[in-house]
């Protein structure tokens, strides 16, 4: 979230789409609520009318995987009407940005198009260097402030979306040309200045083969209207999970190292080429450019990793991080690719359970028979360590080893998560763990000691532990990572959560002075901006740079004020990264002249001195301004020199109308999911997305516009059960409110097959069948597309065969294919092709 | 609302007429409601945040201070300013999750083609899991590419995981695999 | 002083944080559900679920709407049940907190003539005969705390404090709402400590969102408010 959750009580208009707030974030419906009741609007988009179109004042029904046309419509419409914040737009966006003469854009495929090869799971790939900006001598974007100029991004926006009008994007979406009209109505009145728009998006965004370009049109909307940055504004991503924030800060993904630091490839060998390929940089006087500082962060992480044994000398041990081929992928679903293929012998399974989860779980839980062992960390049994006699599975014919660790529940440990508004709280201990279970933390802290050991063992001995007949006098293989990284988070030989978020927040390791201020050695750092470059400061994960201080676990901070500007920011309730701003991006909540464009509900303002029409000190008020710099203009409308453009983290300063640094386009294009019940793309000749990721085992078969499986299926979420349902399916309180599997279905539908509300059916795709009980309802209603009628169905994907324990009840990602986005690869779980019958 | 008003007093006139005849006969005064005691009075009283969704929603749990000490009551921390003491119902259901005789309480091994899980010792457990690490990665380690270019790492063992835990556990977490030379490392996020 | 609910329907999400929190507090056991083609579960109160969300789709004007009604025991000033219980060990009124409160000498009762004399079809019988429903969190009331299922409501629907305060809120509301639903009513809201707000004629949401007329017919019309008139020869009547 660019914003938090209390923040949505400021909004003037709310568009949920791509998630269900109510079912799945309910607490945010306290705020959702609360701007209901001052006045403003609620729009809820699905393909189902959900327990949130319930409270809307606006329900549109669309087709799953149509997102990018209702909303590159709406982008049309904000265009055509003159709609969009035209003095924000010009001002703070790349929409004067002048594109290069390389960018074109024909019948759905942008310039720069090479088809992948077969059998790659790339379907294809673009240069995107053909759709850079134009620059002047220093490298500064051209750019003409006027947006008149014919290759500006705002020409290239309106004649892209120029073929989106109501009429096609009904054909595409199912959704009446009166509905979209009252969607793109509402939400663009918060054009206005001083109007606030926000969008709660979920999963039903990312999960397609085209998710990134939803969110991105989404974006581009929010920039044309003004809303970011702004109190109740912003683009929102409602993560799932308690800790996927943190999760994901602290680089639990291949691509990057914790911070949003880029993962390492084969290419960059030494750290400065590393740094030098990351560090972006700018001419331009009025841009930040906050990842200038990249290097500070990456040494610093360095320092945290390996301590005194990284120096200077050694590159601060950057040979011995694992690196990536430079064409490589190894997400989620390439690992189960690779395991299927037979390609890897051990798997961690830590708090997970794939068998459920991912994408075509079938081909996953094949994938599980082809391992030597397996480490399966959990609360419960699961159906990934059970795989073994899962239904189907001759357990006599499986070689896995399988250990299955008892973890804690969160309750029986200390320590931090981080929400979907980036705000960190610390947890504290209330009972001991049950049993022998113990806090993940703990079992990562032995594990690992365990491992230490065997290595030093080798090392000191020069030869092997005597059970160990492989490496006998061989020391272990390239064991410096593994002796060197630092592992002292113990007190009184036991993990200490407070020592390793000490470390994640930094020390400084030699006595340093900054401005003029002197910081001891082995103090913690104040802040990311006193990191350095040269080792002197350590940070394991540099936007947590400030959460624990020499005052305090900021974390836990529960001072119940709120700041001046009353908008609900607590400022001192825990801690938020980065900086503890809460709105990011909130430099553009003020004008040029760093004016609140909404005098009520104001985020920052800048409060200096000024004389003679000029701005003389420095000084803002409300949350933690974005980069802190004097604002671009002084009150008499002159331009300062050593003003800042609001988007920091932009190499340039601007938001990103254009975005040339996606796999799939600069600017977001419709395609039909990669399961598709229509044989045309109505807005070009390109029906799915040209570079989608398709893999290609026998276990990897798709079915479009095919008889055998002609309705449309999506997953979703109940309010009662959470992800695979693990944390939820051993609890009775949950089941007695969700029991079973079901599939909801139109009225239609169920006449047509003739099924009747509350019996068992079949849902099959090409790839599995699943048993489910109908919910025959009025919330879904066939779709009128492209003249014809298309049915959509829905599952919860919360069940597996482990609990309950009649084995009854099963995954519906045994029906969704693996097939992805190709900036982030997730599988398209919310739209592919099923059946459904009569049991 | 008059309607309903109607309504109710349909059902009640019945019964007033009862209340009526029976007043002289009957002493109707309710029994003195005895001040109750709360079952969280004498427990440990601590704060945590729901294991759930991303809302980040306070929550206070009452730990026995007697006994076996185990959780009694979870339920919304009112002092907290996202949530003000609500809860959705898997966050009211907590208490559940803890004090749930479904949990994994001891390590457990299933050796290859068995058809069963035996109960094993943690030392057991870390001693046999830190050896098969190490002979996979020792086995399958590349110091370079098959461009040549240097590596350092093993794609022969994969992790996944984890959202559920701690910033503090998903910090050691990566460093471990990553200075283990894995690359193979993703969870939740990414599906 | 007494106490009352006020339930906003028309914010209620459904969410059921509060039927699950009924259930923790007074630590209640989970009833063995099947799927039967809806949400709703389970399908209805029982001796061991006094919180039940009721949930119906409805067109109304053209418009589909999913109705949730958060159904308890209303706790009314003037409480049918106790008045046929005439038992005051087993039924009684809190004088603190209006209360209607089930002991289990419930068991001694007429369980059937109990559960018909409520106009809302409330109470329910366990297996060994004691009655049970909503005690409005009596003892955390007791102890300066709201009723479980008002703390955990994440959008306002449900409310809880002096019977004043909460019809002033009810009232307030009611008027706010008119302006988009005019048919909004307040069910009740003179005879019972538990005052819904809904938007839609009430039948819409549950049989017996207001005090039944049927349920009278069937039930207290006849066989308990004879036996209330007949006073101390009830026994007699009963044998």
């Amino acid at each position: 979230m660019t914003n938090h959750w209390i923040d949505l009580k400021n909004s003037d208009c709310i568009l949920i789409m791509g998630s269900n707030a109510a079912e799945n974030h309910p607490i945010s419906f306290k705020y959702v609520t609360e701007a209901m009741l001052n006045g403003a609007k609620l729009i809820s988009v699905d393909p189902r009318f959900t327990k949130t179109s319930s409270k809307a004042d606006i329900y549109a029904a669309l087709r799953s995987g149509t997102d990018i046309a209702f909303l590159g419509g709406m982008i049309k419409y904000v265009l055509d009407k003159e709609l969009y914040n035209k003095e924000y737009t010009a001002a703070y966006t790349n929409a004067s940005f002048i594109v290069g003469k390389d960018f074109s854009f024909k019948d759905g495929i942008f310039s720069g198009y090479t088809k992948g090869e077969k059998g790659h799971p790339s379907t294809g790939s673009y240069d995107k260097s053909k759709w850079a900006f134009e620059v002047d001598e220093k490298g500064v974007p051209k750019m003409d402030k006027t947006l008149q100029d014919p290759k500006c991004v705002f020409q290239l926006l309106k004649q892209h979306y120029d073929r989106y009008t109501l009429e096609t994007v009904s054909l595409i979406t199912g959704t009446s040309t009166e509905d979209l009209l009252k969607v793109y109505e509402a939400y663009s009145t918060t054009g206005a200045t001083g109007k606030a728009g926000t969008i709660m998006y979920a999963m039903g965004w990312t999960q397609h083969t085209v998710g990134t370009q939803i969110i991105r049109t989404m974006s581009i909307l929010q920039l044309l209207l003004g809303n970011m940055g702004v109190a109740g504004g912003g683009v929102n991503a409602l993560r799932g999970e308690s800790n996927v924030q943190g999760s994901t800060d602290h680089a639990l993904l291949w691509h990057i190292l914790p911070g949003y630091l880029k993962g390492i490839k084969a290419s960059q060998d030494t750290l400065t080429a590393y740094n030098t390929k990351w560090t972006p940089k700018s001419s331009d006087p009025l841009s930040i450019n906050w990842w200038q500082n990249y290097p500070k962060y990456s040494v610093s992480l360095l320092k945290s990793f390996f301590g005194e044994k990284a120096t200077k000398e050694n590159d601060f041990g950057y040979s011995w991080l694992p690196k990536a081929d430079d064409n490589g992928s190894y997400s989620w679903s390439d690992i189960f690719d690779a395991m299927y293929k037979d390609k890897i012998k051990g798997f961690l399974a830590w708090g997970q359970n794939p068998a459920c989860s991912g994408a075509n779980s079938s081909k996953t839980r094949k994938a599980l028979e082809k391992l030597d062992w397996m480490v399966n960390v959990n609360l419960f049994d699961n159906e990934t360590g059970s795989f073994w006699h899962g239904p189907g599975v001759d357990p006599s014919k499986v070689k896995t080893e399988v250990f299955m660790l008892p973890a804690a529940v969160s309750v029986e440990k200390e320590g931090s998560i981080i929400n979907s508004g980036r705000w960190m709280q610390w947890r504290y201990q209330g009972p001991k763990p049950m049993g022998d279970s113990r806090p993940d933390g703990d079992i990562i802290f032995e594990l690992f000691h365990t491992i230490k050991e065997l290595y030093h063992k080798d090392a000191s001995n020069g030869k092997a532990n005597k059970k160990d007949k492989k490496n006998k006098a061989k020391g272990g293989v390239f064991p410096e990572p593994i002796l060197n990284l630092k592992w002292d988070y113990e007190t009184s030989g036991v993990y200490d959560a407070h020592k390793v978020a000490k470390q994640i927040n930094g020390y400084f390791i030699k006595d340093v002075t900054i401005k003029d201020k002197g910081y001891k050695a082995g103090t913690l750092v104040p802040n990311f901006t006193m990191l350095q470059d040269d080792g002197s400061t350590s940070s394991g994960c540099w936007i947590y740079c400030g959460s624990y201080t020499e005052e305090g676990n900021m974390s836990a901070r529960r001072d119940t004020q709120d700041a001046p500007n009353n908008i609900g920011l607590y400022p001192k309730f825990a801690w938020a990264w980065p900086l503890n701003r809460r709105i990011i991006y909130n430099r553009a909540s003020v004008n040029p002249k760093g004016e609140p464009w909404n005098k009520d509900k104001w985020v920052v303002k800048f409060a200096g001195e000024q004389k003679d029409g000029k701005w003389t000190t420095n000084k803002w008020e409300g949350d933690v301004p974005d980069g802190g710099a004097f604002p671009l203009e002084n009150p008499d409308g002159t331009k300062r020199d050593d003003g800042k453009n609001p988007f920091i983290m932009q190499k340039d300063g601007y938001g990103q109308i254009y975005g040339p640094g996606l796999a799939d386009g600069p600017f977001p294009e419709h395609y039909e999911p990669l399961e598709c019940p229509v044989e045309k793309n109505y807005l070009s000749g390109q029906l799915v997305n040209p570079t989608a990721i398709v893999y290609s085992t026998d276990e990897d078969s798709h079915a479009t516009c095919d008889p055998r499986f002609p309705f449309v299926g999506t997953t979703y979420r109940v309010c009662e059960h959470w992800q695979t349902g693990l944390m939820t399916r051993p609890q009775a309180w949950l089941m007695e409110l969700q029991p079973q599997m079901f599939v909801e279905m139109s009225e239609e539908l169920a006449a047509l097959r003739g099924i009747k509300n509350g019996e068992r059916v079949k849902v099959s795709s090409v790839r599995a069948a699943v048993e489910c009980t109908a919910i025959v309802t009025k919330r879904f209603k066939p779709f009128k597309v492209g003249g014809g009628v298309v049915h959509q169905v829905g599952v919860p994907w919360h069940f597996g065969w482990r609990w309950p324990e009649s084995r009854a009840e099963e995954s519906a990602n045994l029906l969704t294919s693996s097939a992805g986005d190709p900036n982030t690869r997730i599988p398209e779980t919310k739209a592919f092709m099923v059946n459904v019958t009569k049991l | 609302m008059d309607l309903n008003r109607r309504e109710f007093l349909q059902v009640t006139s019945a019964a007033a007429a009862g209340v009526a005849v029976s007043t002289l006969g009957f002493d109707l005064m309710p029994v003195k409601a005895h001040a109750q005691m709360l079952k969280t009075k004498y427990a440990k009283e601590t704060t945590t945040i729901c294991c759930y969704c991303a809302v980040g929603c306070g929550a206070i749990v009452h730990t026995s201070q007697r006994g076996d000490g185990r959780v009694i009551n979870i339920e919304g921390d009112p002092d907290h300013v996202i949530n003000r003491g609500a809860l959705c119902p898997k966050g009211s259901s907590l208490k559940q999750l803890v004090e749930n005789e479904n949990r994994l309480t001891r390590p457990m091994y299933r050796a290859p083609f068995s058809d069963k899980w035996q109960a094993v010792s943690w030392d057991w457990a870390f001693e046999k899991i830190a050896h098969k690490i190490k002979e996979t990665r020792d086995a399958t380690f590349e110091a370079k590419n098959a461009k040549g270019q240097v590596v350092n790492r093993t794609t022969a063992i994969a992790s996944v995981g984890s959202a559920a835990m701690d910033n503090e556990e998903c910090w050691v977490y990566q460093a471990m695999l990553r200075a283990l030379g894995l690359v193979y490392v993703e969870h939740q996020a990414r599906i | 002083m007494e106490k009352s609910f006020f339930i906003d329907t028309t914010i209620c999400t459904g969410c059921r944080g509060c039927q699950v929190a009924c259930k923790q507090w007074h630590d209640l056991p989970a009833e063995s559900t099947k799927n039967l083609g809806t949400f709703q579960n389970p399908p209805d109160l029982s001796f061991v679920t006094y919180k039940l969300v009721r949930m119906k789709e409805e067109v109304i004007d053209n418009k589909l709407n999913w109705l949730f009604f958060p159904d308890q025991c209303r706790h009314c000033t003037d409480a049918p049940c106790l008045q046929v219980a005439e038992n005051t060990k087993a039924i009684y009124r809190d004088a603190d907190t209006g209360a209607i409160i089930y002991t289990i000498a419930t068991k001694e009762l007429d369980a059937d003539a109990i559960i018909d004399s409520c106009p809302y079809n409330i109470p329910r019988k366990g297996e060994d005969g004691t009655i049970s429903k909503c005690d409005m969190c009596n003892d955390r009331v007791h102890n300066g705390l709201k009723p479980a299922c008002v703390t955990t409501c994440p959008t306002g629907t449900m409310n809880f404090g002096d019977r004043q305060e909460m019809l002033d809120m009810a009232n307030k509301r009611l008027a706010e709402v008119k302006a988009k639903y005019p048919n909004a009513a307040l069910l009740n809201p003179d005879d019972v400590n538990v005052i819904y707000l809904v938007a839609h004629d009430p039948k819409l949401y549950y049989e017996y969102s207001v005090a039944s007329h049927s349920k009278v017919e069937k039930g207290i019309s006849r066989k308990v408010a004879l036996r209330k008139m007949m006073g101390p020869f009830a026994s007699l009547m009963r044998a």
